[in-house]
């Protein structure tokens, strides 16, 4: 395995396209965690719903660890946790919006959940001791939601009609956003390459396609010729946009904050 | 959308006897894997398997549970 990276080496770039790196993840997570929340009432069974509740409550403990990776620069997590505008959340465009129904859920089940274990597969594999130790963990209790969200795929789009085409306009809707995102290659993307911390953009992204070609050919999409989205944000490292403003008082627990008692 | 009726065995600890918890309704044995994993999530088991109710043969019994699933695998 490669040497660890010792942090208190990195220039002010480095560490600047860390701290991104981190955010990007641990708001996805955040976001992810809330959109899962949404479905726990209203998904297909109530197997189904336990498991977006215990979906939920993974990605939430996923965004804390990340969150908490901060604290490796010498950085407060809470400010971002709890403090920025929405115009400043780096998490997924795929999730910036609630999914209107079943079929968008499932899409990114597979689709952004599915980006986000790409990215911290390579993480886990870099040369971030942190990452080599918390992400494993995340890593397995993702495995349940692949598996869920692959089968309820293959569900859906066998089944035609309106579900099918529901799903094949949510994968569509997501996956230039998510390509962008995985295969990223702006200069704090190449920073982290650079460093150890990730695999090439390329690699990333051959990894993000092999994972999910043959789910998304079931709605006739051909993952190899999907283009990644140019309206790109360097700073946030996710295309432009940002989540819904309800979402993200519920990320930040605004409401929660307001009922503490000291 | 038809669903099955799915069994769930769990054992704490290497050693135990693996003991029926419950069951699960799932569409297929991916969904519910996850469904009893996600659904049984009181304890840290060391083992878990689910079994899908049509495939336990009644031996001695004419009626109940397991009869009446091998009855609706034939509808």
């Amino acid at each position: 395995m490669t040497d660890a990276l010792d942090v208190s080496t990195l220039n002010d770039d480095q560490r600047d396209a860390l701290v991104r790196l981190m955010v990007t993840l641990a708001d996805s997570k955040r976001l992810m965690g809330i959109r899962y929340s949404d479905w726990t009432l209203g998904a297909p069974s109530i197997e189904t719903g336990v498991s977006m509740a215990s979906m939920t409550q993974d990605e939430w403990g996923h965004a804390r660890l990340l969150y908490a990776m901060l604290k490796t620069l010498d950085i407060d997590p809470a400010p971002f946790e709890y403090e920025r505008s929405g115009d400043r959340f780096a998490s997924l465009s795929a999730l910036d919006n609630e999914p209107s129904d079943w079929a968008a859920v499932v899409a990114l089940m597979v689709l952004a959940d599915g980006a986000l274990s790409t990215m911290l597969r390579s993480f886990a594999q870099g040369t971030l001791e942190q990452a080599r130790r918390r992400v494993p963990k995340m890593l397995a209790e993702e495995q349940y939601h692949m598996s869920m969200g692959f089968a309820w795929y293959r569900r859906l789009a066998d089944s035609g009609g309106e579900s099918r085409r529901l799903l094949a306009v949510a994968t569509e809707d997501m996956l230039p956003g998510l390509v962008a995102w995985v295969g990223a290659d702006d200069a704090a993307a190449r920073n982290m390459v650079a460093i150890g911390v990730l695999d090439s953009a390329e690699d990333r992204l051959a990894l993000y396609r092999d994972e999910v070609r043959e789910v998304v050919a079931l709605v006739g999409v051909d993952i190899d010729t999907v283009l990644g989205t140019s309206v790109w944000d360097e700073v946030r490292g996710r295309a432009v946009g940002r989540p819904d403003e309800e979402a993200c008082e519920r990320a930040r627990g605004d409401r929660n904050r307001a009922l503490l008692v000291e | 959308m038809r669903e099955f009726v799915y069994d769930v065995f769990t054992r704490k600890e290497r050693g135990d006897r693996l003991q029926h918890v419950g069951y699960v309704d799932a569409f297929d044995d991916e969904t519910a894997k996850v469904y009893a994993w996600t659904t049984y999530s009181e304890e840290k088991w060391f083992e878990m398997c689910v079994v899908k109710r049509v495939n336990v043969l009644p031996v001695n019994r004419t009626d109940g549970l397991f009869v009446e699933a091998q009855e609706s695998s034939h509808d």
